[in-house]
């Protein structure tokens, strides 16, 4: 080590800015060569048992860690009509006693070897994810097991579980309102598609749904063949290969195919959904239409304009909202890509008075974008953020149980992941206009959601199309 | 933060900023030794250098992916404020990317998205972070432009008032429009009378109106300095290359002022103090703080396993008794913010709607007093010396994680090296250990309890 020697007194606090320290031309990195820009799939070995159940295994020893990540196909899109939730309880349920072992015995099994074991409904499965220490594996793959073929569905549990959901939503209303936001949204835009459904439910749809409702669905809608169970990290192949398929090996078929799920339909024209929150500080703001599927084949090109839109500090929403006007903390935009067309939402938040404000800009940001679409300097910036940033969502083994799973889910090839990066830089100009036209929302047709004191910032809202209110503490995402 | 919304429903507890320090992930091992990989081995490549100016630099090399995470740990935090600028660290936190007198306002984001890297930062009581994320290609490009933001920052009096207005949004969402953050705040600012963690990271809103510029230039030519930072490099890169570069970079920035340490010591509580907040909304919130011990303290494992026996799972103690069994809340978390100084540990619960925080508040009193009676079981015990033992391992799984565990150790335990002896240290606590330190840290005297009661709101809404 250097020895720490005085080299220069401290700097005055006199009023000019900066110390004599002299600037340097900004260095201007080299470009990443050809083999660089692709993520590197890891070996893997894919099997289906004679159940239909697939299996993938990821082994790689540098962390005594183990992950698995289990799907089964279905999810929160086979809620009953009114029954939202009814997955999502479901889900819950799995990981709160299986098998032999009751609600404690199994969060002390868990817990007690250090691991993790969390079951959770998506849109449209379920997932339970997991880590364990490397010498637990048979552990982890003997409760996943119980939790998935063998759930218990306690009636207390189910009664405590479903109590406790509901608070923890009216609970949110109180504290994260924002976290609402697309509860509220995805209901008015996918009206009459599943994909309008609480993934949580609500707490008026919680209320109606008894033990014997999410018994059924989970008898009817689990089953070997419509599970991926991806395990990656440090184990022995061999012998998980083994420990699944005795394990696993029984689980019978699901008894019903699964029906297509339809596409849905985009809206014309704006709506604005007012969601009362009196005294609120501020108004949070979420606009949508309907997008593109993870099948989307300008993929690449999409992931450069709507980083580029709302994706990162530097993107467009924020610069213009944040930066420059000083209205929010935070604007972005995403898209959600499922089976089918999810939606594309922009969201942001503001303070009460300037809520009509930010609004606007946002719609003027997105007509802007809309028309101007990139020049070629943001679009080496967006493709090259991409580059940059896409290896650290594949680091751990559990970062590729998850990869992987998706892969299979939506039937996408390794080369998704394993070429994304040449095909960003393959992207041009062309195909990001076509993007551009294509898939992000014209600022006229747009569903809106606002959370915040309707008495002070309903009649500034007016102008942007027909408003509908309803209060936040309703104990329902869609006004009566 | 500078960015990122929480937008977990489950995330009901804890609060950003008001609670204090991060979540510190760091809670060491007891099983490694039972593993193949020895945890003690894998720092064995780590190399460290102080430069002639003070600044620390400590660079682990990891070539799993081609990227990597550098964090900047300032060591400022709202512990080094008083009166009339609380806020200051963090609103630091924001004008650090606001422009140098050689990068224009926009160019330190444009530069570093535009080459593949993203950026954060966040403040807690203690410290400041920088983070930045980025293809090893970018590494010259970075430690220059965050060398340049360490002694060259602008001051446009028209970029202090825009920022002002977002660090205020900040605050609205975090704080204001957040029921259990605005409760933290509150039992923060009643449990310490003295010592500056009374101080709300974010601000009081009133001081967050009125710094001045002379305020942030003082702050900012105080404790911007290279004595003040310990860099932190992890991933595809190697030491001696990082060392070069820092040199040219950061060497020729002098070192700073000796700074003011905090001096003043929480005098002892001597009664247990309460408070009641009335907010809209529909769940009662109790939040139940004691005095604890600062981060180095020697006590500190046993207070982590405690904290996990008690509120670290569904299995956990106060999760059973007060959620699953008696049902008197919905949600029970704890938390122990650990400081330079010994910082509070707290107990935090979110009630039904209509739930009665003094049957809540009864029923933990009574777990509390079978504790100090009985203290833990040698299954609790291993139960939480297991779990502790996992996130290690999780923790060290990206370099994300390895730069915030070796600066955490580095700055907050006084030497990265404690990081790799921390397993053994959690290995030796025994029972009593945990029952010594639950006995010195929940003295009724030293408590503070805060109620939130919600008032129901008006609804003003009607159809359309």
């Amino acid at each position: 080590m250097l020895a720490a020697t005085i080299l220069a007194g401290g700097v005055g606090g006199s009023g000019g800015a900066g110390t004599a320290v002299p600037a340097h031309a900004t260095v201007t990195p080299a470009a990443p060569a050809a083999n660089h820009v692709n993520v590197k799939v890891p070996a893997n070995e894919r099997i289906t048992l004679p159940n239909g159940l697939r299996l993938i295994l990821v082994p790689r020893h540098d962390i005594p860690l183990v992950a698995f990540n289990l799907l089964l196909r279905g999810g929160a899109l086979l809620d009953p009509p009114g029954h939202d939730g009814t997955a999502a309880l479901a889900a819950d349920l799995l990981t709160h006693g299986a098998g032999s072992r009751d609600a404690f015995a199994f969060a002390d099994a868990v817990e007690g070897a250090g691991g993790n074991l969390d079951a959770a409904a998506r849109a449209e499965f379920i997932q339970v994810q997991g880590q364990f220490l490397a010498h637990d594996s048979r552990l982890m793959l003997e409760l996943l097991a119980d939790a998935v073929l063998r759930p218990r569905f306690d009636a207390d549990e189910f009664d405590k579980l479903r109590e406790r959901r509901i608070e923890e939503i009216k609970a949110a209303r109180d504290s994260q309102p924002q976290a609402l936001l697309g509860n509220y949204g995805r209901a008015l835009l996918f009206a009459g598609h599943p994909y309008a459904d609480a993934v949580s439910g609500s707490e008026a749809s919680l209320a109606r749904l008894t033990r014997a409702d999410v018994t059924r669905f989970y008898a009817a809608q689990s089953g070997a063949d419509r599970a991926i169970l991806v395990v990656a990290g440090d184990f022995d192949p061999a012998q998980v290969r083994r420990d699944v398929g005795a394990l696993f090996g029984a689980w019978p078929r699901a008894s019903t195919p699964l029906a297509p799920l339809p596409a849905p339909a985009r809206v014309h024209g704006r709506r604005l959904l007012l969601v009362d929150s009196p005294g609120s500080a501020q108004t949070y703001i979420w606009m949508a239409n309907v997008g593109v599927s993870r099948h989307y084949d300008l993929r690449p090109a999409l992931a450069v304009a709507n980083l580029a839109l709302g994706g990162s500090f530097g993107s467009l929403l924020n610069r213009e909202l944040r930066q420059k006007a000083g209205l929010t903390y935070d604007a972005s935009s995403r898209f959600t890509r499922g089976l089918v067309a999810g939606e594309f939402a922009i969201s942001t938040f503001t303070q009460t008075d300037k809520s009509a404000q930010a609004l606007q800009l946002a719609l003027t940001t997105l007509a802007g974008f809309k028309h101007d679409g990139l020049d070629a300097a943001a679009i080496d910036s967006a493709r090259n953020y991409l580059l940059g940033q896409y290896p650290l969502a594949f680091e751990t083994p559990f970062d590729w149980a998850v990869a992987l799973g998706d892969l299979d889910f939506y039937d996408l090839p390794e080369s998704y992941i394993g070429q994304f990066g040449s095909a960003l830089v393959a992207t041009d100009a062309a195909s990001i206009r076509q993007v551009i036209d294509g898939a992000f929302p014209s600022p006229d047709d747009l569903d809106i959601v606002l959370i915040g004191d309707a008495a002070k910032i309903r009649a500034s809202l007016e102008k942007f199309g027909p408003i509908t209110t309803m209060p936040l503490s309703a104990p329902e995402f869609v006004p009566h | 933060m500078r960015t990122g919304v929480g937008f977990g429903v489950l995330a009901l507890l804890g609060s950003a900023l008001s609670g204090a320090t991060q979540p510190v992930a760091v809670r060491p091992a007891a099983a490694a030794a039972t593993t193949a990989v020895s945890f003690a081995a894998t720092g064995q490549s780590i190399q460290t250098r102080t430069l002639a100016n003070g600044l620390q630099v400590i660079v682990w090399p990891d070539h799993n992916i081609p990227s990597v995470a550098l964090f900047n740990w300032v060591h400022v935090g709202s512990r080094n404020e008083g009166t009339g600028t609380t806020g200051l660290a963090h609103f630091f936190e924001h004008m650090m990317f606001n422009g140098t007198t050689t990068h224009a306002r926009g160019e330190f984001d444009r530069l570093i998205e535009s080459n593949g890297g993203s950026n954060n930062a966040f403040t807690s009581q203690d410290v400041t972070v920088y983070q930045d994320w980025f293809p090893r290609s970018a590494l010259e490009l970075v430690l220059q432009l965050e060398s340049d933001r360490l002694a060259n920052l602008a001051f446009a009096p028209q970029v202090v008032e825009k920022e002002r207005e977002v660090v205020y949004s900040e605050r609205r969402l975090r704080v204001e429009d957040s029921n259990p953050s605005f409760l933290a705040e509150q039992v923060q600012a009643t449990a310490f009378v003295a010592h500056p963690y009374r101080i709300p990271t974010i601000g009081w809103p009133s001081d967050i109106k009125a710094w001045t510029l002379a305020d942030l230039q003082n702050f900012y030519h105080t404790w911007y300095a290279p004595n003040q930072c310990t860099l932190v490099l992890v991933g595809d890169v190697e030491p001696e290359q990082v060392f070069a570069l820092v040199e040219k970079y950061y060497g020729p920035i002098p070192r700073g002022p000796a700074t003011a340490a905090v001096r003043t010591v929480e005098p002892e509580q001597s009664g247990e103090r309460r408070l009641v907040v009335e907010r809209s909304g529909q769940n009662p919130l109790v939040q139940v703080a004691w005095h604890a011990i600062s981060a180095d303290d020697p006590r500190a494992p046993a207070l982590n396993l405690l904290q996990t026996i008690l509120t670290g799972g569904d299995a956990a103690r106060l999760h059973r008794a007060l959620v699953e069994e008696r049902k008197l809340a919905v949600a029970v978390d704890s938390g122990w913010s650990e400081g330079f100084d010994p910082n509070i540990y707290s107990i935090y619960a979110t009630l039904p709607e209509g739930g009665s925080s003094e049957a809540f508040e009864q029923a933990l009193n009574a777990e509390l007093a079978k504790l100090l009676a009985s203290g833990v079981t040698a299954a609790e015990l291993s139960r939480a010396k297991h779990q502790v033992a996992a996130s290690f391992w999780r923790g060290v799984s990206t370099i994300d994680g390895k730069a915030r565990l070796l600066g955490e150790y580095a700055v907050m335990h006084g030497d990265y090296r404690k990081l790799f002896t921390a397993p053994d240290a959690y290995e030796r606590v025994t029972a009593a250990d945990v029952l010594a330190v639950a006995r010195d840290v929940f003295k009724p005297e030293h408590r503070t309890v805060g109620v939130l009661l919600p008032r129901a709101a008006t609804a003003t809404g009607g159809e359309h």
